[in-house]
């Protein structure tokens, strides 16, 4: 009974009527609180457009990289716009952002974590330390501050690397920045066999010149990469790769030639048993045979044939791109020169 | 007796018919979140009513998926003149992450019906929907012939 009287006099009050007559619901729960996060911002002049918050947004319509115009005194600047009618405010784009300070920023207490990336890079770029003259030129052009010395020596880490390959048109030593591919393995070997085995077919095909080669002398040879490309691009159709591989192949390749004059053979099976492969085998009627298949070029039977009829030659290669453009147009130069081996006697 | 008093204190207000075409149903927990004493909807006059023939204003959520496209016309078609609708977060407006190639979902939802009103967000907070409602709805309700008091 006395609660009922307490509920009376309560409901009787004046502020509790007037709280009930005009129910109003209190400002601060309408306002948004300051943790909450908000669609992204832009900061325009950061952007170094390497599409990252693109790739890693999760709404299909939600963010896109413009390019300002070009105006008379400098060139358009690109930078990512948000649509708010697509963006779902995970701030995804905020996390993934490599600039320092960000071009995106969402929300104040947002997890970034350090050594997350969900760039999707096909390409991984690695200093030789052999090769680095630590001239840091590398460090000062990247712009994520992904290269750092390391006890003396120059690294990338991996986790800051966006792959943009601004550190590779600097380094002033070629080959000191590698530029790896790190997709499609399988291709890339399909592709190295196929380079390989076209340009040991066309030094095959000039059998007869390098016989002639007197000792001393180069023989030149040139071939153009149009044919390769066309059979490269059925494997992979990725021009810029497949230009890095036939230039990797070129600059390191060393071939070893070995052709067989006949007609100086004596039939005096030296090089028979001395052949670690099994590749030269002597017959009643055809003599000395080579079989070019076994063949490890070892180049044993060109030191111990007295009557030369083993020729050793290595073939090495250069890329030319000859200001030309197109995978097509480049020409592929090979040198053929005699081995400095010494012939045993 | 109750019912008549609760129509003559419901005739000034806004009636809303929420309908959700298909989504991940986040926007329309927001609208219940509207509904809750925090919020308190009715203090505004609002009044959900899930009734197209009775509604005012119509809130659509959700990516229009394959069974919604005429589903939602004929729900519009029920709609007494004049029609409101506001799109509630990005589904309705641009379908969103469903939106995904090879996908199933006709988003925009203006394509099927025209809106009024749209609240863009993944889900738009429930004062961004009551601050849409608002906007759009007194218009509506005095074309009707009821004013708010």
């Amino acid at each position: 009974m006395s609660s009922v009287i307490w509920y009376l006099y309560e409901f009787a009050r004046k502020t509790w009527a007037e709280k009930f007559a005009a129910a109003k619901t209190d400002q601060e729960i309408v306002e948004i609180p300051s943790r909450f996060r908000n669609f992204p911002e832009v900061h325009k002049e950061y952007c170094i457009a390497c599409g990252a918050c693109t790739a890693a947004c999760p709404a299909p319509m939600a963010i896109k990289l413009v390019r300002s115009e070009d105006s008379a005194e400098k060139e358009g600047i690109v930078y990512p716009v948000i649509n708010k009618r697509g963006c779902i405010r995970c701030g995804f784009c905020a996390e993934v952002c490599p600039t320092d300070p960000k071009t995106l920023t969402c929300g104040e207490n947002h997890l970034i974590r350090e050594e997350f990336t969900i760039l999707p890079v096909d390409k991984m770029f690695v200093i030789d330390d052999y090769l680095c003259i630590r001239c840091k030129k590398c460090k000062d052009t990247c712009k994520v501050g992904a290269i750092s010395q390391k006890d003396k020596k120059m690294v990338v880490d991996q986790t800051k690397c966006i792959a943009c390959g601004e550190c590779l048109k600097t380094c002033p030593v070629k080959g000191a920045m590698k530029k790896i591919y790190i997709n499609n393995v399988e291709e890339q070997k399909m592709i190295m066999k196929l380079v390989v085995n076209t340009l040991e077919s066309v030094i095959n095909g000039e059998q007869e010149k390098i016989k002639d080669l007197e000792y001393g002398k180069v023989l030149k040879l040139d071939m153009p990469t149009g044919e390769l490309a066309v059979r490269a691009r059925d494997i992979i159709s990725n021009d810029e790769l497949i230009t890095d591989l036939i230039e990797k192949i070129t600059d390191r390749l060393k071939m070893r030639v070995i052709v067989w004059d006949k007609d100086k053979c004596t039939n005096c099976r030296l090089c028979v048993d001395e052949c670690p492969s099994g590749a030269i085998t002597y017959d009643e009627e055809k003599g000395v045979q080579r079989n070019e298949d076994k063949c490890l070029r070892c180049s044993i039977c060109y030191q111990t044939c007295p009557f030369g009829v083993a020729g050793f030659y290595v073939a090495r290669f250069l890329l030319d791109k000859m200001d030309k453009t197109s995978l097509d147009e480049y020409v592929i130069h090979i040198t053929l020169k005699a081995s400095q081996l010494p012939i045993r006697s | 007796m109750v019912k008549s008093l609760k129509d003559i204190v419901r005739s000034s207000s806004i009636h809303v018919c929420l309908v959700n075409a298909g989504g991940c149903n986040g926007c329309d927990i927001e609208v219940v979140a509207l509904m809750s004493p925090r919020y308190d909807l009715e203090q505004y006059g609002i009044y959900v009513h899930q009734n197209p023939r009775e509604a005012d204003v119509l809130l659509v959520t959700g990516a229009v998926a394959e069974q919604w496209k005429e589903k939602l016309q004929r729900i519009y078609a029920k709609i007494p003149e004049p029609k409101v609708v506001v799109a509630i977060g990005n589904c309705p407006l641009s379908g969103d992450v469903f939106n995904q190639e090879g996908g199933t979902v006709y988003a925009p939802v203006s394509d099927f019906i025209p809106v009024d009103a749209e609240i863009p967000g993944c889900p738009p907070r429930p004062s961004e929907i009551l601050e849409a409602i608002l906007s759009v709805a007194p218009g509506a309700i005095a074309a009707r012939g009821r004013q708010k008091q």
